[in-house]
């Protein structure tokens, strides 16, 4: 009972709930999935939360919920994953804090009979399945490709990273890197400057930056801080609108940036999609379909993922769940 | 037994209540073996960390012991990076085990000498000394594991002692509880234990009286390293891999659970039996919380009244009223805390 193309958006989503509800998926009826985040009470993982709702209105004949520990602490997490695998949840859905901490229990969760998928977790080994929003070398490809629009194809530009030993950033920049090369009159200077995600630190980098290189004219950041600091340089340096600034970050912190023109774009996925994705693969995997290359989990950005072979036995399934907004289009996902 | 130790009769009560409870609400399923073992199998970190506690602050003059959690990381991560260079885990695993848990042992004293040498020498304020060892602590642990989580793996023997069931009862509770009673006899049987109290309840009496200061200091806070060294271990044993940032909340718990089993915080007076209620108890009811499905803020919430509760117990010496009350015949034994 695979589902069709139906790329109606929610329309599509509860229809083919509601299909699925009617054709022997009866196993999931009063099933229960569990949405473990790093941490409650914050901007990302509350917009998750109307997700994970979302989802469990859709489905009311399951259980469906999102917890979080109060503070950041992977043994936290731990207690409670721990917890609901003694409860017997039907399915994990977890956004783990520190996968190498969780792969006990999420072991034994799965001994036990537990249905476990993970989100931003590659590296996880004990998982089902672990879903990614995008392709980290399409993601960093598709924010150099607006920059380079906004550039016109020349001038200067650099890049910022979180820290030089995080992962994602680096294939981030690097995949921008390889897709600058398509434009020839485009010059790397000083990249990979480091920010450690603090606005302030990369305010006064940015500012060093601008004095250094007074014709530069574009900025690709990663961490989600890092437009906010570049941002606030330009605009101060009356150079909003003249400078390109095209990185990762959260539409409600950079409205005011991005409505000046400081900010030219900023990409992101939404972790209300995320949430519904995981809460989908799970109750799939409950009742017992197979998880194939092209699948569609009735999701925005998840309509037809990528599944890879995964850090351990369980698979990596990759959506195209990137946002990447403007001035004129970041109010439609403002959180 | 001339009087009642009101934390004790409330600790176990509420013990009582919370299983009782649990039951209720989730449809027996909070009582199930496989719950009981669960929780059982998470008391064991915390309750360590917290007899350390309860050592610091026994020994007076502002005893306290912050570094506990980061000596039990640097403990499992640097213990691990050696036995992880002499054997390899799966030729090895006896003899990997014994050196890893040997190691984590030895490292949690030496650092908790550290901490009693530097507060006793130096005259150094434990809150103070503590809180600087624990950033050095956890530094030394980011420098040798690069700020990566180390893997330990789970040899055979390793995973028993975290996973493994006695008689249906994990074997890292058996262990806690094993620690627990030796430390609960040291402090009661021994000479030591007596000059710990003496020397926490009357520092200056005690120097008078001649009491080795140092030495007392110095046994005391090796003893809660050692804590620290075995909750490393257990750790390791329980999550395959260890981290310097695991359990950074540990710290403030481990304190309410000192505080809750009624330990004074300005010296002189802790029983190690108490500790392990508290600690049950806090897990009971965080489990419970997380049975019922309330958000983790109502957790930290609960605990804060518990605290709150305790406090009072003991200031008012509520039990005690109680009972008196109620048992006329006996008011004129109204015991004293």
């Amino acid at each position: 009972m695979a589902f069709k193309g139906l790329k109606i958006g929610l329309l599509a989503a509860t229809t083919a709930a509601m299909l699925a509800g009617a054709q022997g998926v009866a196993a999931q009826e009063g099933k229960s999935i569990t949405t473990v985040v790093k941490i409650s009470g914050i901007p990302w993982f509350d917009r998750m939360k109307t997700g994970v709702e979302k989802y469990a209105q859709e489905h009311s004949d399951m259980k469906i919920e999102q917890v979080g520990p109060a503070t950041a602490d992977s043994a936290q997490q731990l207690q409670i994953v721990q917890d609901l695998v003694a409860r017997g949840v039907d399915a994990l859905a977890v956004v783990p804090m520190d996968p190498a901490i969780l792969e006990g229990v999420l072991k034994r969760a799965m001994d036990r009979g537990i249905v476990v998928v993970t989100h931003e977790a590659d590296n996880q080994k004990n998982t089902m399945a672990d879903v990614e929003a995008f392709d980290n070398a399409e993601y960093g490809a598709a924010l150099n490709e607006r920059l380079a629009k906004c550039m016109d194809g020349k001038g200067k530009w650099t890049t910022f990273v979180g820290s030089l030993g995080s992962r994602t950033h680096m294939q981030w920049v690097g995949a921008g890197e390889e897709n600058a090369k398509k434009y020839p009159d485009m010059e790397l200077v000083d990249p990979n400057n480091e920010s450690f995600d603090d606005a302030q630190g990369t305010y006064e980098k940015a500012k060093e930056i601008l004095r250094k290189h007074p014709d530069i004219k574009g900025f690709q950041t990663s961490a989600g801080n890092d437009v906010l600091g570049v941002g606030r340089a330009i605009e101060e340096a009356g150079l909003a609108g003249k400078v390109c600034l095209v990185g990762t970050g959260l539409p409600n912190p950079s409205a005011a940036y991005l409505d000046s023109g400081a900010i030219t774009a900023i990409g992101f996925w939404d972790p209300q999609k995320a949430g519904m994705a995981m809460n989908s693969l799970a109750t799939k995997i409950l009742a017992g379909e197979e998880i194939t290359d092209g699948m569609d989990l009735g999701v925005d950005g998840y309509h037809s993922v990528s599944v890879r072979p995964g850090a351990g036995d369980g698979v990596l399934v990759v959506g195209n769940g990137m946002v990447l907004v403007d001035k004129d289009t970041y109010k439609e996902t403002l959180f | 037994m001339s009087k009642l130790d009101g934390n004790l009769f409330v600790l176990s009560v509420l013990i009582v209540l919370l299983l009782a409870v649990g039951g209720a609400a989730s449809g027996g399923n909070y009582l199930s073996i496989y719950n009981l073992q669960s929780m059982a199998n998470q008391v064991p970190e915390i309750g360590l960390l917290a007899i350390g506690v309860m050592l610091a602050m026994c020994s007076g003059n502002g005893g306290i012991d912050l570094s506990g959690i980061a000596l039990a990381n640097l403990s499992g991560v640097a213990s691990g990076l050696v036995a992880l260079s002499i054997f390899p885990v799966d030729e090895a695993p006896v003899l990997f085990t014994i050196t890893f848990a040997g190691g984590c042992l030895l490292i949690g004293m030496l650092g908790g000498a550290l901490n009693g040498f530097l507060i006793s020498r130096f005259e150094i304020t434990p809150i103070l000394c503590t809180l600087g060892t624990q950033m050095a602590f956890t530094g030394a642990a980011v420098v040798f594991s690069e700020g990566r989580s180390v893997m330990i793996g789970s040899p055979p023997a390793l995973y028993d002692l975290g996973n493994g069931l006695i008689f249906g009862v994990p074997a890292s509770f058996l262990i806690f509880l094993g620690a627990a009673l030796i430390l609960g006899g040291v402090l009661r049987f021994t000479p030591y234990g007596m000059k710990l109290m003496l020397t926490g309840a009357n520092p200056k009496a005690a120097l008078f009286s001649g009491f080795n200061r140092d030495r007392i200091l110095i046994t005391t806070y090796a003893l809660s390293g050692l804590m620290a060294g075995l909750a490393g271990v257990i750790i390791a044993a329980r999550n395959i891999n260890v981290k310097w940032d695991y359990g950074t909340s540990y710290l403030l718990i481990a304190i309410l659970v000192a505080v809750m089993a009624g330990v004074r915080p300005d010296g002189g007076y802790g029983r190690v039996v108490n500790v392990v209620l508290s600690a049950i108890t806090l897990q009971l009811l965080s489990s419970l919380l997380n049975f019922v499905g309330f958000s983790n803020f109502v957790r930290d919430f609960a605990w804060g009244a518990l605290l709150l509760c305790f406090l009072a117990v003991n200031r008012f010496e509520l039990v005690d009223q109680f009972i008196t009350r109620f048992s006329l015949g006996r008011a004129a034994r109204a015991p004293k805390n």
